[in-house]
């Protein structure tokens, strides 16, 4: 009887207690969940500063704890790594940073999460898209390319820019000199510098050579000085998206593949004029750092010899700007300034600019539950509002939003800001279909040969067209 | 007493059952089976199917043999767990890539593998590429291995003889070939580089200008080798330092009483104890440097153009940049049959040797 009293007194008890809890307790989520969401991003300052800021800052809507755990995986490994993940079916990753190239070979696949029909019901998401420029929307968020299927948010919006040294260029003496040599003024703030043309490039490199021993701006240089360097390696993309920017500008084009099945390679990648612009591209290459010979002055070796102060002028991704400008890391911290990328002299004197976009979206995958489909959403709205985008801004990443770039107080925040939003209007993307690792590969082979004198520009031009030409037919990319 | 009654049983009940009676001990039944279950089912089924129909086949065979095994045979049963393990994460892995070689299939793409035969051989046998690919790997092993050969050889003539500091100075030399292939690219990309590399450098003394190795196709195959001779050529030196300092000092005693002369008694004495060891090394560094991939990715990454592309280099691209899974293994099957032949042809060369001995 005794030992009957006592569990009846207990379970009275933990009733009463129960349903004082039910009456009394403040309303709240019916279960709050631990939420990890894993994402693949690569090890870099923008990444770095996402995961720090979503650390700090993020908190779930819905109430649920929702941190993001950051996959960092160095750059050179980063494909292979997504990729193997990806395709091995381990189903790690509810996010991950994706290179836009990649979204027709991973879509396909079936691996990254078609986002139309969350956009669709969804006002902020809407309202986000609408304010995104539209060179990061087509790049970086459809496939096809230029479509209205949508699968990413921007990571990092990156683009080609100028990086110069200001101590060289606007050094009285060098002024005076290049005045009387060439007729007009060396340009020296930014304002000047984002006018620069192609012809007055070729100018800047012929100028600035210099040897050990003789003098640049005042000082006895103890080696030998280069006035202009951009990328032209034979890994991964880093001709290509320099020689896009040449064919774009001289009124060429790329295989276009908006124009799927009737457009053709054959004759529009090795058409006259696409040759004169990789021509204009290799005729430069004449006053860059002897490496340019061997095929191995990819981005990360442009970003060495300007931060070795060995070159006066170069094209680079804004992605290296921290680095330039930090002393630890760099010689010419202090000396760097920064302006929009150059374009071809028009017949009318303007200036035509076209540039090939860099940067990263990231996207959601395909196997995720619908409760970790809204928490990654939900994370999407928070990176894209305008309070952490400044945030992110500030701390030296991108804004693709245009109530963020467009704001006066962006361009103080980073010294290559005012390039930036100018900058958008004029990026094209490359392809985004499955074959883009087999189209990149072959024409990254092909222009290195032209590069290092193997071939002439008309040789690899016709090689890549009619590569291209047959593998898209073989693909039923075309008709 | 007791044990020939036991004995007779035993061989009664083998001798009762044959090799086609089902039961728990008859492995070679479940491998028949597993021989007939394998390709039928990657043939017939979906990959996910067919891969745990495989899986489960081997796992019958593996129980059958230790049921077979069991309180009979103890070694055997002993080393069963590691050739377990050699099974799952090798041998299974190869048997299913030689599988994936006859179908049509990408990595990174949903669609399921599609039986094409022998069209991935055939592809990559009568693709020009393949050949280019495979003529420049036979002169990067032809240079590296010879050049190592040689430098192995006379780095061990040269620390045969005792010497003040020779235990230091022959672990300096032995120090590139325990370094990774990473350092060692890095290494030799900055040495070779002609704005801050050292060798444009000093040469630049001389010639007033920078020197750049890398931008022609002898220079760059240079450049492989020598970074390749680098890291390996102490191995060699390793091999055939333990032949020459095996040779009995009283064979040379003699041939010096004789008043031979140096090429006589390494001809007659020497070569013959080091042989076999150089014959070994050979064998080693061509396997390993037909396979060459790290120095030839990092150093040019084929370059300039396509000249210093290996086959490893073509292989990589095939299967993780252009994601023709079926293909590349195909290819990498191509590779392991090349590598087949010249490791018996050598074998065969080591035994003629040995047979004339």
């Amino acid at each position: 009887m005794t030992i009957c009293w006592r569990i009846a007194r207990v379970l009275i008890v933990v009733t009463t207690l129960g349903l004082v809890d039910v009456v009394v307790a403040p309303p709240r989520p019916a279960v709050a969940e631990d939420i990890v969401l894993h994402m693949a991003v690569p090890d870099w300052p923008p990444t770095r500063i996402m995961k720090d800021l979503a650390d700090k800052l993020y908190h779930a809507p819905s109430g649920n704890k929702v941190t993001l755990d950051a996959d960092f995986i160095p750059w050179p490994n980063y494909y292979e790594r997504l990729a193997a993940s990806l395709t091995s079916g381990e189903k790690k990753y509810q996010m991950a940073v994706s290179d836009s190239q990649w979204l027709g070979a991973f879509i396909e696949g079936g691996y990254y999460l078609k986002l139309n029909k969350y956009i669709d019901a969804d006002p902020q998401l809407q309202a986000i898209l609408n304010d995104i420029h539209p060179a990061v929307v087509d790049a970086y968020m459809t496939y096809p390319y230029k479509s209205k299927n949508y699968y990413g948010f921007p990571q990092m919006p990156d683009l080609l820019v100028v990086y110069y040294r200001k101590d060289v260029f606007c050094n009285a003496g060098e002024q005076r000199a290049f005045q009387a040599r060439y007729r007009y003024k060396l340009p020296c703030t930014q304002q000047e510098m984002n006018n620069t043309d192609w012809s007055m490039v070729r100018d800047f490199g012929e100028f600035f050579r210099r040897k050990a021993g003789q003098k640049l701006a005042g000082q006895t240089l103890n080696d030998d000085f280069y006035g202009i360097a951009y990328q032209a390696g034979k890994g991964y993309d880093f001709s290509s998206m320099q020689i896009n920017g040449f064919i774009w500008q001289h009124g060429g084009d790329i295989w276009d593949e908006t124009g799927v099945p009737h457009a053709h390679a054959v004759g529009v990648v090795n058409s006259n004029t696409a040759v004169k612009a990789f021509e204009h591209y290799l005729s430069l290459t004449r006053y860059m750092p002897p490496v340019v010979k061997t095929g191995t002055m990819d981005i990360f070796k442009v970003d060495e010899l300007f931060r070795e102060a060995k070159v006066a002028w170069i094209i680079q991704w804004i992605g290296f700007g921290e680095s330039t400008i930090t002393p630890k890391t760099s010689k010419v911290a202090e000396q760097a300034s920064f302006a929009m990328m150059p374009g071809l002299k028009g017949p009318d004197g303007k200036i035509i600019r076209w540039s090939n976009i860099g940067g990263q979206p990231f996207i959601l995958t395909t196997w995720n539950s619908e409760t970790v489909v809204k928490e990654a959403l939900d994370f999407c709205k928070w990176w894209l509002s305008k309070d952490i985008q400044v945030k992110f801004a500030k701390a030296g990443g991108q804004s693709a939003l245009k109530t963020v770039y467009g704001a006066p107080e962006y361009n103080t925040f980073r010294p290559w800001n005012q390039a930036f939003g100018p900058s958008l209007d004029w990026q094209k993307d490359v392809w985004h279909v499955p074959e883009f690792f087999e189209l990149l590969v072959e024409q990254q082979e092909e222009f290195d040969k032209a590069i290092t004198g193997q071939k002439t520009a008309r040789q690899a031009l016709d090689t890549i067209a009619t590569f291209q030409e047959k593998l898209l037919k073989e693909s039923g990319k075309i008709q | 007493m007791t044990r020939t009654p036991i004995r007779t049983a035993t061989v009664e009940a083998a001798g009762a059952s044959t090799w086609w009676t089902p039961g728990w001990s008859n492995w070679r039944l479940a491998l028949l089976v597993a021989a007939v279950v394998l390709p039928a089912s990657v043939i017939t089924f979906p990959v996910n199917t067919a891969f745990w129909l495989s899986l489960a086949a081997a796992a019958v065979v593996a129980v059958t043999a230790v049921v077979n095994a069991w309180g009979r045979q103890r070694g055997p049963l002993l080393v069963a767990p590691a050739l377990a393990l050699l099974f799952v994460t090798n041998i299974f892995p190869l048997m299913w890539s030689f599988g994936l070689s006859f179908f049509h299939y990408r990595a990174n793409r949903a669609a399921a593998p599609v039986f094409g035969g022998l069209a991935n051989y055939q592809t990559i046998l009568t693709d020009p590429t393949v050949w280019h690919r495979l003529q420049t790997t036979a002169l990067v092993v032809i240079l590296t291995v010879g050049t190592q050969m040689i430098v192995g050889f006379l780095l061990a003539l040269l620390f045969e003889k005792e010497f003040p500091g020779r235990r230091v100075l022959l672990m300096l030399v032995l120090t590139p070939m325990m370094l990774s292939y990473v350092a060692i690219g890095a290494f030799f990309r900055y040495y070779y580089e002609p704005t801050f590399g050292l060798l444009s450098q000093a040469v630049k003394v001389f010639t007033g200008r920078p020197f750049i190795l890398l931008d022609t196709r002898a220079g760059a195959l240079a450049g492989i080798v020598i970074a390749d001779a680098w890291m390996w050529s102490p191995f060699v030196m390793l091999l055939v330092l333990s032949g020459l300092v095996s040779v009995p000092a009283y064979l040379y005693e003699a041939a010096e009483v004789d008043r031979a002369s140096w090429w006589r008694r390494f001809r007659a004495i020497t070569f013959p104890y080091i042989r076999s060891l150089l014959l070994l090394a050979l064998l080693f560094r061509t396997i390993e440097a037909f396979k060459i991939f790290d120095v030839v990715f990092l150093l040019t990454e084929g370059g300039p153009g396509t000249s210093t592309e290996t086959i490893g280099v073509y292989v990589y691209r095939v299967a993780f940049q252009y994601f023709r899974t079926g293909q590349s293994t195909a290819l990498a099957y191509v590779l392991l049959f090349i590598v087949v032949v010249l490791t018996n042809l050598y074998l065969y060369f080591v035994k003629q040797r040995s047979a004339e001995a």
